[in-house]
């Protein structure tokens, strides 16, 4: 007995591959990369068509054209007059004479090109083929299937199916892009001028031109006569890229209502995870960059050309080290404090009863209202009349202060959570109170305990405001003030400042990653219940 | 609770004693000195002088720019907490599902929650630049643009960048205040529901929705509040260029004190901002206190 | 609650005296010392190793015995916040390096500089430069450096567009569609920097190009003169037809000489460290200087930018005659040429004390150039009393009319504010 359901999934399957496959290469042969390259361009300002000048600079490019043609590209000359009339009433003028060379290439041609693409077309080619192997051996193996479920190795082929067809749809977005960066090089290499210098010499300059990270006009101008339809490349593709996605989808779910809300699902994820980690991104390339690329006013680089590994032993040399030692020290101090204070207020918050319960917690909270900014006047001045200005224990204290909010209310909700059952037992086995709380309710309230620490910690790591007025001398300021000397008088040095932030970044990330488990199970005990 | 803990009267205080002392001398002597400065004149330099009664508070109201920015400082604070909590609100649904890398997920969502606000504000910055930013970069790399976009080509844009970033520095912290309300709701609830044929939106509005209440009222008090008080992200991307036009109350009064040195109205802004704040704590506290009366 | 807080006040106070190195015993005299970031170097030079293998602290502590240096140096972005909060806490540094001073002279903050400044040293200052200084005809505050601002372009690029170098506006308008047509706008002719940091010079390149500027011929504030409402709307009208950067109001002066040492800007006014600036950032082009241009029939000068150095009273100094001689040894040691040419060098400043200027010109022969700029450039009125006013004014008022208000109603109302 052959199941129906099966049989028609499985030719849905494999024709849907069929026709992905079939439409990929018929796109793929087709002429989709339209250049106008615009190969050499010269203007000649103050030229009037028909002067002297006109005519030396015609028969210039004229001569271009002709080179052009000898070497057996179809070359145009195009001539563009601009006539203004300047404020003293003179008539000015500026002839652009261009020649242009209409291309066409299809993304098949780039097969046998050498370039990086040519390799990911390659392995684009070969992962189609695998999964149309693989699709037909696991539908003819299903053919004559009594039962419902298919068997494993058929199982297996048609998985091996759906990754090669998902794998090669991966490699799509790789393709277009490194046809970008290829086919811009090729032509900045007809633009440059340098034709006559030979194939090797013109590639080596635009190397230089291109890699080594100076930035220079030539490049910019080299590129500009550039256009090519590589979005159009994408939107055409389109259909052949849904057709492979359902292939794959079919042959391994066999149904596509079912796993469309699974595919919505990763998406979403997906782009917060990108989104989220953008900007980490740009921090670390920006840190291995040299100064110049920073500045990459022609945005040819995503990555640095050069890691510049300098720039970490530079800030060292910069007082690097010190600030994250006082950070350490502020953050470490703060947050010890913060604790020592904090736990016992709200295990009295928790457990007892008393008069003005409802005051405190209101008192709390107030000191939560005010900004750091706000109050530089005030901390300062208080600082001034206890001697700790410009100190990293007056930095301590006044984080621990402005932590406790936050740190009790996170405590307290902790303990009420946790029964109180334990503790009357320990009282009634003749501890004292405070034998009960740090032998019963502490190391129950442990991941409590431990969210409100690195939430203290981070938050105290993380202050600027306050260290800005209250710390002046440089050995004493934390990392946060400390890399605001990458951004000086004279200069912002991203590099510099990138670097700093991603060293004083890093600690943190990990000690909040590595917390993340408890942080929603503290968050849940602290905030929700409390 | 009336347990043997409270054995004298005195006891629960000499607990609260540390915390006490703590903000008491660092949090509130300094409220005292702003508020006392509040009525006090003060010079350019800073040098501190006597009584004026409101002076200070009538100048700061008479501001040209205090209208603009406390308009500004309202949509500042609607948007950011409204459209983070919002969208914290979906990424924890979403990120409350089981499926594979949730835990590489939920990591990286962590990230912009322990990153420092002058940190992320300056990366923003550097991201945005139209001349040499790495979203134009990346954007012209991947085919997407074809000429670079000014990102921040009028002051309402470069407002809303602002705003921008402020919710993304806020997401990660209500998704995480919503995931920990999600994970203590009892399955049981769901499957008590889709029995009785409950959609998802009924799921969402008749469950999920009132059990994570309590989170998501304590992430949006708190976030009013960091938020309101949020200097580095508005000061380090425009100083509230052009004119004020992108100034919130906290980087405005910033401004005034050290940029345009009227000091006198500055601190009388602050303490009008710590005014505000109170009233929203305040409702706050009531709505809460009034639930816990009630339990 | 009061008596605790009182008790722990007073434990906390009696820990910090302990905790902290208060003075007890009589010890050399301590002078807390404020110096403004310039670059990179500058902490490394005070501080570090920066000063040939040692640093300005340890020299000037080894050769005057009995004076100690509290010195810091603190990032142009805080210096203010740190300055006013440390007056307003009684803790006024005693030698601060800034770019104001009539505040604080007003205020009756400052020493005047006769009390302190040794007559050979004194005598040594370029004269204009202390003109800028004085209020009441008492010498506040003493330059420690300046800078001149001029045009600089970029040879090759007017010479492919085939423009002179500007010296009118008119001109400058020609040369700017000139280049935005020969380049299809993808390099800005020209830069214009109204941010909240310094557009205070835009406003004196465009007003004293026009025969306005923030004063009057006798020295009265006159920000709405109809010389600057032109000036102003003529800079606005550069923005509005697309001859400059795309958004003055907040890309910096660094941004600008980003996108000139790039080749993105073929114009910018900066000040005369600009060709280090580029070399430092890589860049590779090649450029020269010219005069400001002006309005057709005016005149256009040199803007010239000068930070001070500024002693602070102190009641509370035991011994008053002591210590002003402590910062007199302070000054004639920083100014001693050995010291300031490799500071002013290393900074890539102008000098502001003659003894300097022979070394300086055999370092570097384009120092001359510049030293003649700079005699006859105008300076900001930064010793009247509202200059902080101001300054912040004309730039809310460039940037209200960037977003469309009407320049001379901004100005009209700075001119009442200021005067009524």
């Amino acid at each position: 007995m052959r199941n129906p359901d099966l049989i028609g999934s499985n030719r849905r399957a494999l024709g849907l591959v069929i026709l992905g496959i079939v439409l990929s290469l018929i796109l793929f042969s087709m002429p989709l990369y339209s250049f106008n390259a615009c190969v050499y361009t010269k203007k000649s300002p103050n030229t009037f068509v028909g002067d002297e000048k006109y005519r030396t600079v015609r028969a210039e490019v004229e001569q271009v054209a002709d080179d052009y043609r000898a070497q057996g590209f179809a070359a145009e000359i195009g001539e563009d007059v601009l006539e203004r009339v300047n404020s003293k009433g003179e008539t000015t003028s500026l002839i652009t004479f261009t020649v242009n060379q209409s291309l066409s290439k299809s993304p098949l041609s780039m097969l046998g090109c050498g370039f990086p693409a040519s390799y990911v077309l390659a392995a684009m080619l070969f992962l189609m083929g695998l999964a149309l192997v693989c699709a037909i051996l696991g539908s003819v193996g299903t053919m004559d299937l009594v039962h419902f479920h298919l068997d494993r190795r058929t199982a297996s082929l048609r998985n091996l199916a759906a990754v090669a067809l998902l794998l090669a749809l991966l490699l799509v977005p790789v393709f277009i892009l490194m046809n970008n960066v290829a086919f811009s090089r090729r032509i900045a290499l007809y633009n440059a001028g340098l034709l006559e210098e030979g194939k090797d010499a013109l590639f080596a300059k635009m190397d230089r031109l291109l890699f080594d990270g100076r930035m220079g006009a030539d490049i910019g101008k080299a590129l500009s006569g550039l256009t090519m339809e590589h979005s159009g490349l994408i939107w055409m593709l389109l259909p052949a890229i849904l057709m492979s996605l359902l292939a794959a989808v079919q042959l391994r779910y066999g149904s596509i209502k079912s796993s469309a809300l699974r595919a919505c699902l990763y998406f979403f994820v997906v782009i917060v995870c990108v989104v989220t980690l953008y900007p980490y991104y740009v921090m670390t390339i920006t840190a291995f960059r040299s100064n110049a690329e920073t500045l990459d006013m022609y945005f040819l680089h995503l990555f640095p050309t050069k890691w510049i590994w300098s720039n970490l032993s530079d800030i060292i040399h910069r007082g690097v080290p010190r600030y994250l030692l006082n950070s350490l020290l502020v953050a470490g101090g703060a947050t010890g404090l913060a604790m020592l204070c904090g736990i016992p207020a709200a295990y009295a918050m928790a457990r007892m009863n008393f008069k003005g319960k409802k005051a405190f917690l209101g008192f709390v909270i107030m000191s939560q209202m005010f900004s750091p900014v706000v109050l530089l006047i005030g901390i300062s001045q208080l600082m001034n009349t206890l001697h700790l200005n410009d100190s990293v224990l007056g930095l301590m204290l006044i984080n621990a202060a402005f932590n406790q909010a936050f740190a009790i209310w996170l405590l307290r909700g902790t303990f009420v959570s946790i029964s109180s059952e334990m503790e009357q037992a320990a009282l009634i086995d003749g501890c004292g109170t405070f034998g009960a709380l740090t032998k019963v309710l502490l190391p129950m309230a442990m991941p409590g305990i431990v969210t409100a620490l690195i939430f203290v910690f981070i938050n105290a790591w993380n202050e600027y405001t306050i260290a800005t007025v209250l710390i002046s001398t440089a050995s004493n300021r934390p990392i946060t003030v400390g890399i605001t000397q990458f951004s000086s008088f004279n200069m912002i040095e991203w590099q510099y400042l990138f670097a700093a932030s991603l060293v004083a970044t890093l600690p943190v990330v990990v000690l909040f990653m590595s917390i993340e488990k408890h942080l929603t199970s503290g968050l849940t005990s602290g905030g929700v219940k409390g | 609770m009336n347990s043997p803990l409270n054995r004298h009267k005195w006891e629960p205080y000499l607990w609260l004693l540390p915390s006490i002392i703590l903000i008491a001398v660092f949090v509130v002597f300094p409220i005292i000195i702003v508020f006392k400065l509040s009525f006090s004149e003060i010079s350019k330099a800073g040098v501190i002088g006597g009584y004026i009664g409101f002076q200070n508070y009538r100048d700061a109201v008479h501001l040209p720019a205090f209208r603009t920015v406390m308009l500004n400082t309202f949509w500042w604070v609607i948007s950011v907490v409204g459209i983070s909590t919002i969208l914290g609100f979906v990424v924890a649904m979403v990120f409350n599902q089981k499926f594979r890398g949730r835990k590489i997920a939920r990591a990286i969502l962590v990230f912009p929650w322990a990153t420092s606000l002058v940190i992320q504000a300056s990366v923003w910055n550097y991201i945005i630049k139209y001349e040499y930013g790495s979203l134009n970069s990346v954007l012209l790399n991947l085919g997407i643009i074809k000429q670079a976009i000014n990102w921040r080509s009028s002051y309402q844009i470069e407002f809303i960048w602002e705003c921008g970033v402020g919710i993304f520095v806020t997401v990660p912290f209500v998704a995480f205040c919503v995931l920990s309300g999600l994970q203590s709701i009892d399955d049981s609830y769901y499957e008590a529901a889709t029995v009785d044929g409950a959609g998802f939106w009924d799921k969402l509005f008749k469950i999920t929705l009132p059990m994570v209440r309590p989170s998501l009222t304590v992430s949006t008090v708190l976030n009013i509040i960091y938020v309101f008080n949020s200097f580095p992200i508005v000061f380090t991307m425009t100083k509230g260029a052009p004119a004020n036009k992108t100034d919130t109350m906290i980087t405005y009064l910033y401004m005034l004190s050290f940029y345009e040195r009227k000091k006198g109205p500055a601190t009388a802004l602050s303490v009008i901002g710590f005014l505000i704040l109170c009233a929203c704590a305040g409702i706050y506290m009531m709505t809460v206190m009034r639930k816990e009366d009630e339990q | 609650m009061k008596k605790t807080l009182a008790l722990l006040l007073a434990l906390t106070m009696v820990f910090a005296l302990l905790v902290s190195p208060a003075a007890f015993a009589d010890e050399p005299i301590t002078l807390d010392v404020i110096i403004c970031q310039y670059g990179p170097n500058t902490n490394d030079w005070f501080l570090g190793k920066g000063m040939n293998g040692t640093n300005f602290v340890e020299k000037f502590e080894a050769e005057n015995p009995g004076i100690k240096l509290n010195l810091d140096v603190v990032s142009w972005n805080d210096v203010y916040t740190e300055v006013d909060t440390r007056i307003a806490n009684n803790n006024a540094p005693d030698i601060l390096n800034i770019d104001v001073f009539a505040n604080y002279a007003n205020e009756g903050l400052l020493l005047p500089v006769k009390d302190y400044c040794p007559d050979d040293l004194f005598a040594d200052f370029f004269p204009q430069f202390i003109a800028q200084s004085v209020i009441d005809d008492t010498v506040w505050a003493v330059p420690d450096l300046a800078s001149a601002r001029a045009l600089f372009y970029n040879v090759d690029m007017l010479k492919e567009v085939g423009v002179e170098v500007p010296t009118t506006w008119a001109e400058l308008e020609d040369a700017s569609q000139a280049i935005i047509d020969y380049y299809n706008g993808e390099v800005y002719p020209w830069g214009i920097d109204l941010t909240t940091d310094e557009g205070q010079a835009a406003f004196a390149y465009y007003t004293w190009g026009n025969g306005g500027g923030f004063v009057d011929a006798d020295g009265n504030w006159a920000v709405n003169s109809p010389e600057n409402v032109e000036g102003i709307n003529f800079a606005l009208g550069l923005i509005k037809k697309g001859y400059t950067n795309p958004n003055p109001a907040t890309q910096t002066r660094y941004d600008l000489q980003d996108m000139f040492a790039a080749g993105k800007m073929a114009m910018v006014i900066a000040p005369n460290q600009l060709p280090t600036y580029v070399s430092d950032k890589g860049g590779n082009i090649t450029m020269a200087t010219a005069g400001i241009p002006a309005n057709e029939g005016k005149t256009g000068s040199s803007v010239g930018v000068m930070d001070r150095v500024m002693a602070f009273k102190d009641d509370a100094a035991p011994d008053q005659a002591a210590r002003n001689e402590a910062i007199g040894k302070f000054l004639k040691f920083f100014y001693d040429p050995e010291n300031y040419v490799g500071w002013v060098s290393m900074e890539g400043f102008l000098p502001a004390v003659n003894s300097a200027v022979e070394a300086l010109v055999a370092s570097d022969p384009s120092f001359a150039a510049w030293l003649d700029v700079l005699g006859t450039c105008q300076f900001y009125p930064a010793a009247k009393a509202e200059w902080d006013q101001v300054k912040q004014g004309v730039i809310a008022a460039e940037q209200a009319a960037l977003t469309g208000a009407d320049i001379q109603t901004e100005l009209d109302a700075l001119q009442a504010a200021l005067v009524g």
